[in-house]
């Protein structure tokens, strides 16, 4: 009876939320291990507590949603670093667009070929093309491509996972170590996690992982729907 | 803190308010923030208030990013006959593309500074 009366207090999502978050930080510092990513950690804690103890996922979105609510603010907040870094956004403006362009035009026709070619549905595939942009955007441009939303969203959050458990050890290996270059990379191929994880490498790192997630957002939501109605 | 955070809270809901009046593709958060970027171009330096609120906030953006990403939970069984495609799509398209942006960027930055550095 006490159990039931702790799991379905208001405050319950946002304790598990906090405790869960502060645990994964907490071992991503101890261990030092980059794949250890804290957003993934906390989401694992999250999801096999909410299994464990029977709650449904629309009662937790509900009871943490005074955290989730400020998502919006701290996607606004993003113009500051950018507008900090200006002046090398400036000076960079041309790689930034190519790398871009070029980056998020081969991601999209790398994942559609590898899913083609492993029997992939249609529907997944118009799913999957919209996997690196952040999840409001994804969630829309796939609903235009009739694809499946919720996918979309599960797609979206594996990628930046991944992508930022990768992603250090990947550009190590390729020999990156430019902070605008590091964080464009970032940017465009783990959005929202991804930039998360530049703003802690340094602020211009994550400037321009902000710059590359807007970018790759705004181009994909108007160029996307396009391309895809030619293949 | 406070009037930075007022600030960030009314330029999402003007953002709001424009991508349901014009501009349905883009959510309000990244009009948004597109908003501020101008108002900060025009202004030329951002105050302190704003500047507090803003790092404040994107200091914990891993933290609000866990409520969305457990989502994951909603996902259903509309992948599992393509759990497969999807997960090495997923995975071998990350492989290539970090390392391919990373170095492309690096390479055409260095590019730029090294001019920018000669006499």
């Amino acid at each position: 009876m006490g159990w039931r009366a702790l799991v379905s207090h208001p405050l319950f999502a946002l304790g598990l939320t906090l405790v869960a978050f502060q645990f994964a930080l907490w071992l991503y510092r101890r261990s030092g291990w980059l794949l250890l990513q804290p957003v993934m950690i906390a989401m694992l804690l999250v999801v096999a507590a909410l299994f464990a103890t029977g709650l449904d996922y629309a009662t937790y979105r509900q009871g943490a949603a005074p955290i989730a609510l400020l998502l919006g603010p701290a996607t606004v907040a993003l113009a500051v670093p950018l507008y900090h870094n200006l002046q090398r956004i400036r000076l960079l403006l041309l790689p930034i667009l190519l790398t871009v362009l070029l980056g998020g035009a081969l991601t999209v026709l790398l994942t559609l070929l590898i899913a083609h070619g492993l029997g992939a549905r249609v529907p997944v595939l118009m799913t999957l093309s919209t996997k690196s942009v952040t999840m409001p955007i994804a969630m829309l441009v796939t609903e235009q491509l009739h694809g499946i939303v919720p996918l979309a969203a599960v797609l979206v959050m594996l990628t930046g996972v991944i992508g930022t458990a990768l992603g250090p050890l990947l550009l190590r290996w390729a020999r990156v170590d430019h902070p605008a270059a590091r964080g464009l990379s970032y940017g465009i191929n783990a959005h929202a996690i991804g930039t998360a994880r530049a703003l802690e490498e340094g602020e211009e790192s994550g400037a321009f992982a902000a710059l590359a997630m807007s970018l790759l957002g705004v181009l994909t939501a108007v160029l996307l729907p396009v391309a895809m109605s030619w293949l | 803190m406070l009037k930075g955070l007022t600030w960030l809270l009314a330029l999402q809901l003007a953002g709001n308010l424009l991508s349901a009046l014009c501009l349905p593709m883009l959510p309000g958060a990244v009009i948004g923030m597109l908003l501020l970027f101008g108002y900060l171009l025009v202004r030329g330096t951002v105050d302190e208030p704003l500047n507090q609120a803003a790092s404040g906030l994107l200091n914990y953006l891993p933290l609000l990013l866990v409520v969305p990403a457990a989502g994951i939970m909603l996902a259903g069984d509309a992948w599992r006959e393509d759990a497969l495609a999807i997960a090495a799509a997923l995975v071998l398209s990350l492989l290539v593309s970090i390392p391919f942006c990373g170095w492309l960027m690096q390479h055409l930055t260095r590019r730029i500074e090294r001019k920018a550095a000669e006499p």
